[in-house]
């Protein structure tokens, strides 16, 4: 109580309020160091039958990463050595008597199998999942999800839990035809580095798919800081453009189209070399359908360079029965699941220089993660990405 | 001739007092991989502050964006690579945990923007108590 109290009052909230929607945390990590609670008292919380008051959620885990499945012949060190599986799991052990459902995903929210409801509290973390909870589902959460927000139940209300920031400031017209999950990953960066921390209303974007919605949150959270927006038609909070802005002229009203795509493109996509060393896909982690899209295009072929899919454990084992990871290892492809190259502090396999991947997220971290190690990073689609896997060279160029 | 001396004022995040030479940037910070904790400094590929390292000073910025990473920032105190003070335009959660880790003086919601009236190298002497940040502006 004492973490939120301070948190509230720092934050300048008024009070805090009641979680009545879920909790998504990052499991065995705390926000602020000196309320750190430690794993003996969590295991004596746990051993006294002690439960988290809200449905609360694994996120992936940060500290560190660890590959949930797939380890065995990831071929990197140190999630390929025998036990280290079980070493990073024991803490958490506690967590999850206490009630989290260990999905072990950025985006958890896709195998929850429970979201919250329109206008309900919650307490997430996650770039791309924290414009999904407000924007997608409706339901109210800042980048606070925890132990103590899980564990009491409870959460400062302020910015997102308030009505007032959650109307649109700024109309955003999108003049490009967004058809690839691409262009959604390349508007939302665009989006997200011209508005910062304003709350956007689209018109333009068509009705992404969940796959594109990956794309979009992800993006707008990374080149910027959007944790809510409109879709007029679309999303929940606006049946009408007018709705988003509450009957508001907006503030500002800016245009994104296929220049300022463009620039974001050629941004993540740079190398000196059109070889490529290794391939990663998965960020945020592949749905089903992703993975069963990525398989087909592997079905059959060999890869020259190492190519690595993540998805979150449970999708990882309806892969399995499905045949899909069958398909990806024959190829020479990798599934993961429960983390990525930049959890991993870097993790990928030895003397890559030139790696591909197909998110904006992935692409404009790794660069730092692997600091000062030096990595040329090509951006593209999926299929871009697989072609390169193929036959190890990078051929993906502006479309 | 005297220094010039701009008075800003905003509203408490941290309380204390700190002083010290200004680092601005412009562009928003962002954290994870991007903000080397035990370096102190930020390696954002293209960000205008990359390897520019931020101990001691006064770090003054736009906008956090991106990542829950963002709270290394605040985690630089414990290798003692940390900001002397943390000013920003405007802030939310990442910007909150960040300071309450940093437990320097950090200050927001300016009555004008930070990053331009302040410039790098100004001596900045920050309240955080009273949310006032006094600014000598550097010899020209």
């Amino acid at each position: 109580m004492e973490f939120l109290v301070a948190y509230g009052e720092v934050a300048g909230a008024e009070k805090l309020i009641e979680i009545d929607g879920t909790v998504d945390m990052h499991p065995g990590t705390f926000w602020v160091d000196k309320y750190t609670i430690s794993l003996e008292e969590i295991e004596e919380l746990a051993n006294r039958g002690e439960k988290f008051k809200a449905a609360t959620f694994a996120n992936k885990c940060v500290a560190p990463g660890f590959i949930h499945d797939g380890w065995e012949d990831c071929g990197t060190m140190p999630d390929c050595a025998p036990g280290y599986r079980e070493k990073c799991m024991a803490p958490l052990k506690p967590w999850i008597k206490m009630g989290m459902i260990p999905t072990f995903s950025c985006d958890s929210y896709l195998v929850a199998s429970y979201l919250p409801s329109l206008g309900q509290t919650c307490a997430w973390v996650e770039s791309s999942a924290i414009p999904y909870v407000n924007a997608v589902l409706g339901a109210r959460s800042n980048f606070d999800g925890c132990f103590q927000t899980a564990y009491l139940g409870k959460v400062p209300a302020y910015d997102l839990h308030l009505d007032e920031n959650r109307i649109a400031t700024v109309l955003v017209e999108c003049t490009a035809d967004l058809k690839r999950d691409m262009d959604y990953d390349l508007f939302g960066w665009a989006v997200g580095e011209a508005v910062g921390m304003d709350v956007p209303a689209f018109v333009g974007v068509g009705k992404p798919t969940t796959s594109q919605y990956l794309k979009l949150n992800s993006a707008l959270a990374t080149g910027g800081q959007v944790y809510m927006y409109h879709i007029p038609g679309v999303t929940p909070e606006a049946p009408t453009l007018d709705a988003a802005f509450r009957g508001r002229k907006p503030q500002k009203t800016i245009t994104i189209g296929r220049d300022e795509m463009r620039r974001v493109y050629e941004m993540l996509n740079y190398g000196a070399s059109d070889d490529i060393d290794f391939v990663y896909l998965g960020c945020p982690f592949y749905t089903i359908v992703d993975l069963q899209k990525a398989a087909g295009l592997l079905d059959g072929k060999k890869c020259k360079s190492p190519v690595w899919m993540a998805t979150n454990p449970l999708t990882y084992k309806a892969a399995v029965d499905m045949g899909l990871k069958e398909i990806i290892h024959n190829a020479g492809g990798r599934l993961i699941s429960g983390a990525c190259c930049g959890l991993l502090d870097g993790e990928m396999p030895a003397g890559s220089k030139v790696i591909a991947t197909d998110a904006a997220k992935q692409d404009y971290y790794i660069t730092g993660v692997v600091y000062p190690k030096k990595l040329q990073v090509r951006y593209g689609t999926m299929e871009d990405c697989i072609q390169a896997a193929i036959s190890g060279k990078w051929k993906g160029e502006w479309r | 001739m005297a220094e010039e001396k701009i008075v800003l004022k905003g509203r408490k995040v941290i309380g204390g007092v700190a002083e010290g030479e200004a680092l601005v940037s412009k562009r928003p910070l962002m954290g994870w991989g991007s903000v080397k904790v035990k370096e102190g400094m930020v390696v954002e590929r293209n960000h205008p502050l990359y390897e520019v390292p931020f101990k001691g000073k006064v770090l003054v910025f736009t906008e956090p964006r991106g990542s829950g990473g963002f709270v290394g920032y605040g985690r630089t105190k414990l290798f003692g690579t940390n900001p002397a003070a943390f000013l920003y335009r405007r802030g939310n959660n990442l910007t909150v945990f960040a300071a309450m880790n940093m437990e320097v003086p950090t200050v927001t919601d300016f009555d004008r923007d930070p990053t331009e009236v302040i410039e790098t190298g100004d001596v900045v002497r920050v309240d955080g108590d009273r949310g006032i940040v006094e600014v000598f502006k550097k010899k020209k």
